[in-house]
């Protein structure tokens, strides 16, 4: 099979940082499925960024040794030359967006490559029939959940038909069967004698055989590590709470215009944390904004004790605007005059040694472990979080149920909206299900 | 909508609110502005926040002028000769003059907001000559950079008040100015990267579709059109006449050729469908 990429003790550092991101790293790229693994910050996304330009020639900074990517040279290859073969879908789908509806979206890059309008016509249903989104081709981008992007971001890099793939945390918000649609669009590019790398932090969700593994640890090549079929043991909660009822929906509707749900009766308890689960786009995200009180809910009633809400949004990252971390954390004790340090939130998400550093400069799962210690830090009463382990390690996972685990048994009343089951299914004392606009217990836990 | 149809009718507008300073026109001008973009507006986009802004604008303008103008014969107040920039008389004329200022100004920003919210931003770059399509992509990608910092900033000042930010004066809003700032300029780097990676400037660009004419554009680009040539000719042949509220305050003059001109930008609300 042909060489697509060769790293020979290749090196990075971005302008103005102290350390490399990428030391040493030599291997080389044929066809097939290569996952790298590695926890957040270790160099994954600088990886990716390499394999087709962006770093160094978007990014500035320094690289050493030597690199090619299609037999050419990637320090005096262009990005917008090498992206003509490598397509890149980044870990915030969001921001790659160009133009306002899908259709329009997932054409921009053929567009680019200059293809007759029939080729391109072509290229853009054969993508979003790919992923299994054909019905989403007039929707306005504006208009779709998390997931619902993160496909649109993976059938636009699918319509540049690339010879080398590149996916950063391709399934962080996809539900089950978005996931295996990847999947097999991978397995079908990699038959084809296409190299598919995806950088994935639960990497049995894109699993095939014949994967290759690269793992990561401080910017270096270290030793593979054995991916399980699942996501590592955690011990699941299951407990019944019985503590009194902090927040309740009665027959509720929700919906911004029109209704994504309806009829919907839930009740959080002290001490319960309730998961809500669903394929993409089928409202977790309203029913969380409606209980938090964020929305109004269409119809129907809805109790909620007073007390304090502490609410994770689904882009963390724009509510951090301190110049460092210790301080973001403790703008929320000042703002809500809480009793209590930072010290201790930043120690129980392992925080403490970025404690000055600046919130931007993090890596993603980062980031999202600094929103998660500035809105967790006290005892919240409610606690409501919209996709909290996205871009998040297994350690971060972990974490972040400890912190769970302590927030219940002080008796928060914990709702998470997330399209990881699997979280769901671990930290959940309930799982709810949302689909065609009806809430109901989640088949796997019924059973 | 076609953009180039609407391009003609936004020239017009400009022409028309900047040609004379003549307040009835300008009224007209901007009614016909502000009724165009309430009727053909894409059906998600709210009116409020962008009439609000202009509003806003206009406001300012006319403060200003009452301020700063102190010409004229009506005096409302004298302020202190010692008052840097403000000292001095403040007159009816100067606040007619900013009123008059403020319609040209609004009708030219609703022309400039009605051309990104009735159009989508792919249709103007589709309509673009060739040569301009990149610039042309560009354009359109920054075009949504506008409703990005309004979802932003809503995103950000809900997370800031269940963090418990409450607004208590002007510098309390940088804690969701700053970040919804940074999180959009975030955004266009991120974007610009994408773009980097999705081989924009590789190449010449083709378009999946190109934008097509229907009879209501037609409508639409012959009466704007016909619009910019009546008026310039007025113009030409003196049949506008000027008007200046300084020194002395007179209503103004109406002539019924730049008025007509004025009534045709109301086309593309009769031309719609």
């Amino acid at each position: 099979m042909a060489e697509l990429a060769r790293f020979e003790e290749f090196g990075y550092r971005y302008p103005e940082a102290a350390d490399a991101a990428l030391r040493a790293i030599s291997f080389e790229l044929a066809g097939g499925v290569t996952l790298i693994g590695g926890p957040s910050g270790s160099g994954k996304t600088t990886l990716l960024r390499s394999l087709n330009g962006l770093v160094p020639h978007f990014h500035g900074g320094q690289a050493w040794g030597r690199a090619s990517i299609l037999g050419a040279d990637l320090r005096t290859t262009s990005t917008r030359l090498l992206a003509r073969a490598v397509s890149m879908v980044f870990q915030e789908p969001e921001s790659q967006f160009v133009l306002a509806t899908v259709r329009r979206e997932v054409a921009f890059g053929p567009e680019n490559l200059g293809l007759p309008p029939l080729e391109i016509a072509q290229r853009v249903d054969c993508s979003l029939e790919t992923i299994g989104i054909p019905e989403l081709a007039e929707r306005r981008i504006a208009t779709l959940s998390g997931g619902q992007r993160q496909r649109v971001a993976l059938a636009a890099a699918l319509a540049m038909r690339p010879r080398l793939l590149l996916l950063d945390e391709p399934t962080s918000q996809l539900d089950d069967s978005g996931a295996d649609s990847l999947r097999l669009a991978c397995q079908g590019l990699a038959a084809q004698g296409l190299a598919v790398v995806i950088a994935e932090h639960r990497p049995w969700r894109v699993d095939m055989p014949g994967c290759h593994q690269l793992e990561l640890e401080q910017g270096s090549l270290a030793s593979p590590r054995v991916h399980r079929s699942g996501p590592p043991a955690l011990p699941a909660r299951r407990g019944l709470a019985t503590g009194a009822v902090v927040w309740e929906l009665n027959d509720l509707a929700v919906g911004h215009a029109e209704p994504v749900g309806t009829g919907i009766y839930l009740a959080g308890r002290e001490g319960e944390v309730v998961c809500l689960t669903g394929p993409n786009g089928s409202g977790k995200t309203t029913l969380l904004r409606t209980t938090a009180g964020l929305l109004r809910p269409l119809s129907g009633a809805l109790f909620r004790r007073p007390g304090r809400c502490a609410y994770l949004p689904q882009e963390p990252g724009g509510i951090l605007h301190q110049a460092t971390l210790l301080d973001e954390v403790r703008q929320t004790i000042r703002w809500l005059q809480l009793d209590c340090q930072p010290g201790p939130i930043l120690e129980e998400f392992e925080l403490s040694s970025l404690a000055d550093s600046d919130p931007r400069d993090l890596s993603t799962g980062q980031r999202q472990r600094a929103a998660l210690a500035a809105v967790l830090v006290g005892r919240p009463e409610m606690v409501f979080l919209d996709e909290p382990t996205r871009g998040a390690d297994p350690n971060s996972r972990a974490l972040l149920l400890k912190v769970l685990d302590r927030l219940t048994a002080q008796g928060s009343a914990v709702l998470v909206a997330t399209s990881d089951t699997q979280f769901a299914h671990q930290i959940g004392d309930r799982v709810m299900e949302l689909a065609g606009g009806h809430l109901r217990e989640s088949s796997e836990q019924a059973a | 909508m076609n953009p180039r149809a609407l391009a003609v009718w936004v020239a017009a507008v400009l022409l028309l609110s900047l040609g004379s300073e003549d307040p009835v026109y300008r009224v007209l001008t901007l009614g016909a502005a502000v009724v165009v973009l309430a009727v053909r507006r894409r059906h998600e986009v709210r009116l409020r926040p962008a009439l609000l802004a202009v509003g806003a604008a206009a406001a300012l303008t006319i403060l200003f002028n009452f301020l700063l103008s102190h010409t004229g014969q009506n005096i409302v107040v004298a302020l202190p000769g010692w008052l840097p920039a403000l000292g001095g008389p403040l007159t009816v004329e100067g606040a007619v003059y900013g009123f008059d200022i403020a319609l040209g100004l609004a009708a030219c920003i609703v022309a400039g907001i009605t051309l990104s919210l009735v159009a989508e931003p792919h249709q103007l770059v589709d309509s673009l000559p060739a040569a301009l399509s990149r610039t042309g992509a560009a354009v359109g990608a920054s075009l949504t950079l506008v409703p990005r910092l309004g979802h932003s900033f809503v995103a950000v000042r809900e997370a800031q008040q269940m963090r418990g930010w409450r607004p208590r004066g002007l510098r309390s809003w940088t804690a969701v100015l700053v970040p919804s700032v940074l999180t959009t300029i975030e955004g266009s780097v991120l974007m610009a990267e994408a773009m980097e990676a999705r081989a924009f400037g590789s190449g010449p660009r083709s378009a999946l579709a190109t934008s097509t004419w229907r009879p209501s554009d037609l409508l639409t680009a012959s009466a704007a059109g016909g619009a910019i040539v009546a008026f310039v000719l007025a113009l030409v042949l003196g049949q506008i006449p000027s008007w200046q509220p300084y020194p002395t305050l007179l209503l103004p003059a109406l002539n019924w050729w730049p008025a007509a001109c004025c009534l045709a930008l109301f086309a593309p609300v009769l031309a719609r469908g």
